[in-house]
């Protein structure tokens, strides 16, 4: 693994980054196209019209109101296809810093960063699919209001996407907090535009609202808590905080600051207690929207949960654990068996899924928890055990963020198409869906078994991962500390937990199941279900991905493994 | 023919799973009036198939494939094995093999399958019931052969998923309850069943400190069966394999075998599952599914952790007692033939429990053989019940009077069942509990009693039910003339040769248990002097 040092904006630096070079690019198209028209300009006090193409009635090649989908699907495919040939072929990092200074870094682009930006692209590309669909465009023809309307807010919609996707991107190239925090508010603003995008239903907007309120006062929790940390070391590059943090004293300030960073990004993972939001966030918005919450939004989050408390907190100085761990194992148990009890309630799907969200954030937390674990003996033999098993941890939980697309993205897709009948506002909704479309029936099924577990499913394979690294820690580390009575580190508590956990979750989403075989359809809906083709070609890659991956998950669990390996020496001071 | 037969087992388990996906997606695809028509297809195809499975697996029995003598195999001797890389990060492989305590439950899941078709054969139940059941069987297949405990424990998951199906769309009234508490019971105990795996994973010394062919890259260790079973064995000669946590992991295994055996008081899901089932599910859950419990229990923590199983040995004698000596007490004062027939499995599996307490290899032979004749008797006293409830439409015991006079087939099947489950000499179950009284006096002396009263107890809720259901016509309690205006019907053709075969089998084996018995008893001795140094 070697590393390259870039200029910014230099020669290089765009041949280096050319995806998001595209989505920029794309960026920039969507905003263009649609405006194209044949405006002309009238030279004053004269009679002659000049062509500049801006506005007015639009040409017939981009007066199509679907062109704006299609341009973005065409855009955030491109863009994945070439971070999974960055993923897959490259293993050298490159180093942004400013201009004349190279100490100053400013991004980096890493297998870890790499990995991520993939699973953010391959997220937000079904997305857009199923959204081609979700989001139809009404018949220009028909010129009512309604349908202008509908028509015009294409473009929007479209350009959130790719602004969010570029957001995200930033936050996985940074190698400075502000610059993360500017792509996580860049990624957040147009989520939650696009929450409240379903304007017409009431629940759209409240729930935009709510998110928007509540996401902004955690944003400004965070930024308070960086700019103390700001105030503590006098910078907030990551290496130069991760150092500062090594030589730390008895100091109030950075744990306060520690604290108040954690609020703006539990908020992003939607861990209790940071999470009331999430449901209402989740049902009013539409499905494919979810989704993204659900996957692609809470990586982002987890993104900057592991820079801040894996890669700067280091816990060398501090007797081999790290100062949050009581902390986040604490938080971990509360937000598992919150998400897990409320799921048990709730009677609308989406709000089921989205406490399930927050039950899957209370599964990673316990993962961070024993990644932040060390051996404390601090013989040899002992230290390099402790290194494996941290690597498996993060490699697990890269992992789980992965597969989570497969599934959790998944079922928001099946809602989705039947969405485009009626909004999903409870379990009616899926009622009987075995009889309206057994294969879609049986694809909801699949993915909810995988969400709660069930091998040889994906979800039962990332489950296992993080049971593995947590369980791997906890033996490596059991001269320490013993857990009622018996001897291993008490972080094996948090396996038991996820444990009890896993057997509570497995009500709920077999539930889902019943629903769909057992009952009847209501009577709003019957017969077959919309075509929603794209809908249905998108569900069909999450089910190939969340069986695939279960059977033989080796490829990508190699590649989580090698962007873990990239975040173990900092995380060590190796 | 083939010269390598290894691979055989693998054939015999992808096989069927195969197929029932392929006939399962094909009924998904076509539309509802072609579904109608392909259900009779499909009925045929699974029976061909698990046909074929079970002469198969006859031809491995007598040795005419793979020409394995079956008699004299040793403990942790596997024949038929297959090993294929999975997830080598892990140490994962796919790895299966037979030997003389899986061969047996294989044979009998190849056997149950054409019975459970042919016993249900003219029951309507559209085009997806065979193929599910043809998926049980093959994922049932998969916890018996596979011997890597991460492939072993992803079978051990998928066994609920066609079973949680069967339950739910052709079960009884309360179906749905039935199914999920039935499905969330064994999964919750799984999960601390899989905790207790991996904890073990890792407790176990890594490939610096020990040669290991199939160490995981990254973790250095390997869930393969047999690496595992070498390594606790050298260290159980000298000591106590890792002696800090082997009480705690032996205990998390069991919960998981505990609750699907079912022991009492973890047998609650039990009755539920078997009284909502429909019939083949019941015939499947009660003659193959709960041997997975007891064959676990062999294979992993017994194996592995024989010293915990010394310091649990009473612990366990406990539970086995319990279950026996409740689940016989209750069948008494069951009115529901199949409850009572679900409780009566309860009590039986206590005396597996119990021959494992007994530390004795002639109790495990005991309880090697019980898993075998009680997943033939039982299955046979579960499509009585079916029949029972296809042609009178209802499961109460004082429902129909007199069966020996109007529905002598019906009558027959359901006494020569009872009789068998009963411990009756000369059937197969009488070997198993005789057997096993030997062990339990050997170790425990005179508590023998105890199963001794149940026992009796066993006899008594049988003859009574036996007597209100099949002879009581006197002058008070008239047999019934006719059902619904018509004459009321005795079993069908179908029904008939699927309790003729079973009835054989249990009487092949009540007469010749040797057949089945010299490859558990020689299996169960190597194991004992093994674990225990020939004490």
């Amino acid at each position: 693994m070697t590393q390259r040092l870039v200029e910014a904006f230099d020669a290089n630096f765009f041949s280096l980054f050319t995806a998001e070079v595209t989505l920029f690019i794309g960026l920039i198209l969507l905003i263009l196209i649609p405006n194209l028209g044949k405006g002309t300009f009238r030279l004053p006090g004269t009679q002659v019209r000049i062509p500049w193409f801006l506005g007015g009635q639009r040409f017939e090649w981009n007066a199509n109101p679907r062109l704006p989908s299609l341009i973005a699907l065409l855009i955030m495919v491109s863009a994945t296809i070439q971070m999974g040939m960055r993923v897959f072929t490259e293993s050298d990092s490159i180093l942004v810093h400013a201009t004349g200074d190279a100490s100053v870094r400013i991004l980096s682009a890493n297998p870890f960063s790499n990995l991520m930006e993939f699973f953010f692209f391959l997220a937000l590309t079904l997305v857009i699919m199923a959204s081609i669909n979700r989001l139809d465009v009404k018949d220009p023809k028909d010129k009512s209001i309604s349908t202008l309307y509908n028509n015009r807010r294409q473009a929007d919609f479209y350009i959130l996407i790719l602004t969010c996707a570029l957001g995200m991107s930033i936050v996985a190239l940074a190698e400075n907090l502000f610059v993360l925090f500017v792509g996580l508010e860049l990624a957040s603003f147009s989520t939650y535009i696009l929450v409240a995008f379903n304007k017409e239903s009431k629940e759209g907007s409240e729930s935009g609202m709510k998110y928007f309120i509540v996401g902004s006062a955690a944003s400004g929790v965070g930024l308070y808590g960086l700019s103390l940390l700001y105030l503590w070391s006098g910078s907030l590059q990551i290496d130069i905080l991760a150092e500062a943090w090594a030589g730390i004293e008895q100091e109030t300030l950075p744990y306060v600051a520690l604290g108040l960073v954690l609020v703006g990004f539990g908020f992003k993972i939607s861990a209790a207690p940071f999470h009331f939001a999430a449901p209402d966030a989740y049902a009013g918005a539409p499905s494919t929207i979810s989704g993204l919450l659900a996957t692609a939004s809470k990586a982002m989050g987890m993104i900057g949960i592991i820079k801040i408390l894996l890669v700067i907190t280091q816990p060398e100085a501090l007797e081999g654990s790290a100062i949050w761990l009581w902390t986040i194992a604490l938080l971990s148990v509360i937000t598992m068996f919150w998400g897990n009890l409320a799921a048990l309630g709730s009677d609308n799907p989406k709000r089921m899924l989205a406490y399930s969200s927050v039950a899957h954030a209370g599964y990673m937390l316990a993962a961070i928890t024993a990644a932040g674990l060390w051996n404390i003996s601090g013989d040899a033999s002992a230290q390099d055990d402790a290194i494996q098993a941290s690597r498996t941890v993060l490699a697990a939980i890269l992992f789980h963020l992965g597969v989570l697309i497969a599934f959790k993205l998944g079922a928001f897709l099946v809602l989705s198409l039947l969405e485009m009948e009626s909004n999903v506002k409870s379990s009616d909704a899926i009622a009987g869906l075995a009889k309206r479309s057994p294969m879609l029936a049986v694809a909801m099924f699949i993915f909810m078994l995988s969400l709660a577990g069930v091998p040889p499913l994906s979800g039962f394979l990332s489950k296992l991962l993080v049971l593995l690294g947590i369980i791997k820690v906890a033996i490596a580390n059991s001269a320490s500390s013993s857990f009622l009575g018996i001897d291993v580190h008490w972080v094996w508590g948090l396996a038991l937990a996820m444990g009890v956990n896993s057997a509570i979750s497995v009500y709920y989403y077999l539930r889902v199941g019943v629903v769909m075989f057992f009952h009847e359809p209501v009577e709003s809906r019957q017969g077959p279900l919309p075509r929603g083709s794209m809908i249905r070609i998108s569900i069909a890659i999450c089910v190939i991905l969340t069986v695939g991956l279960g059977v033989s998950g080796e490829f990508l669990l190699d590649v989580c493994r090698s962007a873990a390996d990239y975040l173990m020496p900092m995380m060590r001071g190796l | 023919m083939l010269d390598d037969f290894d691979v055989i087992t693998l054939i015999l388990l992808l096989f069927p799973f195969l197929m029932s996906i392929v006939m399962l997606t094909i009924t998904g695809m076509v539309s509802e009036s072609s579904r109608r028509k392909l259900a009779p297809v499909w009925r045929m195809v699974s029976l061909g198939v698990s046909m074929a499975l079970f002469i198969v697996a006859s031809m491995m029995f007598t040795g005419q494939i793979g020409g394995v003598d079956w008699t004299g195999i040793g403990f942790n001797e596997y024949k038929f094995v297959y090993q294929y890389e999975w997830i080598s990060s892990l140490g994962i492989t796919w790895q299966v093999g037979l030997d003389a305590l899986s061969f047996p439950m294989v044979w009998l899941t190849t056997f149950l399958l054409p019975v459970t078709i042919i016993a249900t054969w003219d029951e309507k139940k559209g085009a997806v019931y065979h193929p599910l059941i043809l998926m049980m069987g093959a994922t049932l297949l998969g916890v018996f052969v596979s011997l890597d405990l991460f492939m072993f424990y992803i079978f051990w998951e998928l066994t609920l998923i066609p079973m949680f199906f069967l339950i739910l769309k052709w079960g009884g009234k309360d179906r749905k309850y039935a199914s999920q508490k039935f499905f969330i019971y064994t999964f919750t105990a799984s999960v601390i069943m899989l905790l207790g795996l991996i904890t073990m994973y890792f407790s176990m010394p890594s490939n610096t400190e020990i040669a290991m062919d199939n160490a995981g890259e990254y973790t250095g260790r390997t869930f393969d069966l047999l690496e595992i079973t070498s390594i606790a064995q050298s260290a159980n000669a000298g000591g106590v394999w890792l002696e800090n946590l082997h009480l705690i992991i032996f205990a998390m295994l069991m919960i998981g075998f505990l609750v699907k055996l079912p022991a009492a008081p973890f047998h609650t899901w039990l009755p539920d599952a078997h009284v909502q089932a429909p019939t083949g599910g019941s015939m499947l859950l009660a003659g193959v599914m709960l041997k997975m419990g007891a064959y676990g229990m062999f294979r992993i923590p017994a194996t592995l952790f024989p010293h915990a199983l010394e310091h649990f040995q009473f612990v366990l004698m406990l539970f086995g007692f319990v279950s026996l000596v409740y689940g016989a007490i209750v069948c008494l004062g069951q009115t529901n033939l199949k409850k009572m027939v679900a409780y009566s499995s309860v009590s039986h599996m206590g005396v597996i429990l119990l021959g494992i307490a007994s530390m004795q290899p002639i109790g495990w032979a005991a309880a090697l053989f019980m898993m075998f004749a009680h997943g033939i008797i039982s299955p046979m006293l579960f499509a009585v019940c079916g029949a029972f409830k296809h042609h009178y439409h209802s499961m109460e015991i004082g429902a129909m009077r007199g069966m020996a006079k109007h529905s002598p087939w019906l009558a027959t099947s359901m006494m020569f069942g009872w009789m068998a489950s009963l411990g009756l000499p000369l059937l197969a179950g009488f070997v198993a509990e005789f057997l096993l009284l030997i062990a339990y006096w050997h170790e425990f002396g005179w508590w023998i009693l105890g199963p001794g009263l149940a026992l009796a107890i066993t006899a008594a809720y049988y003859l009574w039910s036996m007597q209100r259901t099949i002879f009581e016509g006197g002058e008070e309690t008239q047999p019934p003339k006719e059902m619904e205006g018509k004459p009321i019907p005795d079993i069908s053709d179908m029904e008939k040769v699927a309790m003729l075969i079973l009835a054989g089998f249990t009487i092949l084996f009540g007469i010749f248990p040797a057949i089945a018995l010299d490859m558990m008893s020689d299996w169960t001795v190597t194991m004992f002097e093994t674990l225990f140094g020939g004490a």
